[in-house]
């Protein structure tokens, strides 16, 4: 059973402030929702394997730079490049 | 004017695409104030882009296959130069770096691009009821939801601002609204259209779909957005047919599967519409049978946690650094973060803490494992349906368009707005919704066509169909 607790855990993992009051409607929330969940055990799902959506085999990327010009431009962006390093802007 | 009429128009000379294009910018200026359907009306840039399809027509080059044809673009949907929002606070200021894959799609085919289109905060809704520009109205009664979260969508279509729009579907968010608005909505299978250049809510359920006011409209805008795309991975290598081609001259040999159990429990007038719907199918020759999809019962919760685990991820990179809102009085790194993320509205919020919860150790295994467990065992029942059947019967919706405000207390009824259309993007499936009659209300009601991957010709000739006869 979901509690306040939880959502207050919850929210604090994901780096987002979550009032009391925000938690009192969430905890109230949830509980309706994952008691809907919970309907999930009734499943059995002992010898399920995990696939992707489309069922198709994944696509592979030849990650080898083919756009020299977009290599180029990209490079342009940082401030300097130190042993294949792209060093970038201090931003905090 | 239907978008084959505006594509006729253009090409004979009796409109110019300008023409064209300021009649729906001044339909959009007379109803827009009313429906809230636009957040953003690219004026100046559909003129010119309008005005250029006139040059290329006057310099006697082909046209292409959209030419002249405005079409509205969910507000998720990046555009580059123009704001893409999402409508929220969150990112009120992103203007997009780079165009999306459909819209560069669209461009190429000579269409207008006439404007972004409000929607539920981040996709997650389906009432249009949480975005920060306010309320979408539906146009067939204005003091109903259009559905959600292409409402705006859906409801510039249904009030003739615009003759089509795209919007994203993540759990029902196009066929919804289309149902609810009275028009045609299309959700692709998974990997049909490019998701390069959309907002990520859900990566493995979201897709992009087409708002048009008829099917044949809704086949000529897939035909132009669909194929495999370098920039998105899970876009699939085959080819795209002529939709609005493929139309057969009647429903001879194609079934249709009615799943077991589907209407048990279902509001009395749209549970009759199905059953109508049905009979109409068979009278147009289709064979009706009979098939078995147990599990789907369980779609809408394993969506909620699915979907929600993936936003929590997804929604990650709003942490004031790279993109949208930063704060600017915090004091250390955890506040920054915390004040960062504070735009965020609670149904957007609610979702992410959700799927963290579902995620953390101690939740993980019974809650998103199981969920990803239930999924694959829902995929197989439709894959077994779909050997026996070409495409299968649901309505789209459990209800007709409701009031606003009618469910803001009881937020669990809204997500089983979706119980017929998160079903689709569970397995992955092709899905549209038809307008098929009107409730007491006189509120449109929609049913829904499913079909397999890659097979989206199908649900569109039955949806062709059942629209003839509707009408």
């Amino acid at each position: 059973m979901i509690t306040k607790k939880d959502v207050e855990l919850a929210g604090k993992l994901a780096k987002m402030s979550v009032s009391p009051q925000e938690a009192d409607i969430y905890e109230g929330q949830l509980k309706a929702l994952f008691g809907w969940v919970n309907e999930l055990k009734a499943v059995n799902t002992e010898h399920v394997q995990l696939t992707n959506v489309t069922l198709a085999a994944h696509t592979r990327k030849d990650q080898a730079v083919t756009d020299e010009q977009a290599a180029a431009k990209l490079r342009a962006m940082f401030a300097c490049e130190l042993a294949g390093q792209a060093k970038v802007k201090k931003v905090l | 004017m239907t978008i084959s009429e505006i594509i006729s128009a253009i090409q004979n000379g009796t409109k110019t695409a300008e023409e064209i294009t300021r009649y729906y910018l001044a339909q959009i200026a007379e109803k827009n104030a009313q429906i809230n359907a636009f957040v953003e009306v690219f004026e100046q840039d559909a003129l010119a882009q309008a005005k250029a399809v006139d040059a290329k027509k006057a310099r006697g080059e082909k046209l292409g296959a959209l030419a002249g044809v405005p079409v509205a673009i969910k507000d998720n949907i990046l555009y580059q130069g123009h704001k893409a929002t999402c409508c929220s606070k969150m990112l009120e200021n992103y203007t997009a770096a780079y165009t999306a894959t459909v819209v560069e799609k669209l461009l190429a085919a000579d269409a207008v691009i006439i404007g972004r289109t409000n929607m539920d905060e981040f996709a997650m809704g389906s009432s249009n009821q949480t975005s920060v520009y306010g309320v979408v109205h539906n146009p067939v009664d204005t003091t109903r939801v259009p559905g959600g979260s292409s409402g705006g969508s859906a409801a510039a279509v249904a009030a003739g601002m615009v003759p089509a729009a795209l919007g994203t579907d993540t759990g029902g968010s196009v066929r919804q609204p289309a149902g609810f608005c009275g028009i045609v909505g299309i959700k692709p299978g998974y990997g049909r259209i490019s998701r390069y250049g959309i907002i990520a809510f859900a990566s493995s359920a979201d897709q992009v779909g087409v708002l048009a006011g008829n099917v044949a409209d809704a086949s000529l805008v897939m035909e132009v957005i669909s194929g495999k795309d370098a920039h998105d991975s899970t876009s699939l290598e085959a080819p795209v047919p002529h939709y609005a081609q493929e139309f057969t001259k009647d429903l001879k040999g194609v079934k249709v599967g009615l799943p077991k159990g589907f209407l048990d429990g279902l509001n009395p007038t749209i549970k009759a519409q199905t059953e109508k719907a049905a009979q109409q199918l068979k009278e147009l020759g289709a064979e009706l049978v009979e098939v078995d999809v147990p599990l789907a019962q369980y779609s809408a919760p394993c969506y909620y946690i699915i979907t929600s685990a993936e936003a929590s991820s997804n929604l990650g990179r709003y942490d004031g650094i790279r993109y949208g809102y930063s704060a600017q009085d915090a004091n250390g790194l955890a506040d920054y973060y915390e004040k960062s993320r504070a735009p965020f509205g609670l149904e957007v919020k609610k979702r992410i803490i959700i799927g963290t919860y579902a995620l953390t150790s101690e939740r993980y295994e019974e809650c998103f494992l199981k969920a990803m467990k239930v999924r694959e065992l829902i995929r197989e029942d439709f894959k077994k349906a779909f050997a026996k059947v070409d495409v299968i019967l649901t309505p789209t919706s459990p209800t007709t368009a409701f009031k606003i405000g009618q469910k803001d207390d009881n937020p669990l009824s809204l997500y089983l707005a979706d119980l017929y259309t998160c079903q689709g993007n569970i397995g992955g499936l092709a899905g549209i919704s038809v307008p098929f009659g009107k409730d007491e209300n006189g509120l449109p009601i929609g049913v829904q066509f499913y079909g397999p991957i890659l097979a989206e010709e199908k649900i569109l000739n039955a949806a062709y169909h059942l629209e003839k006869v509707s009408k």
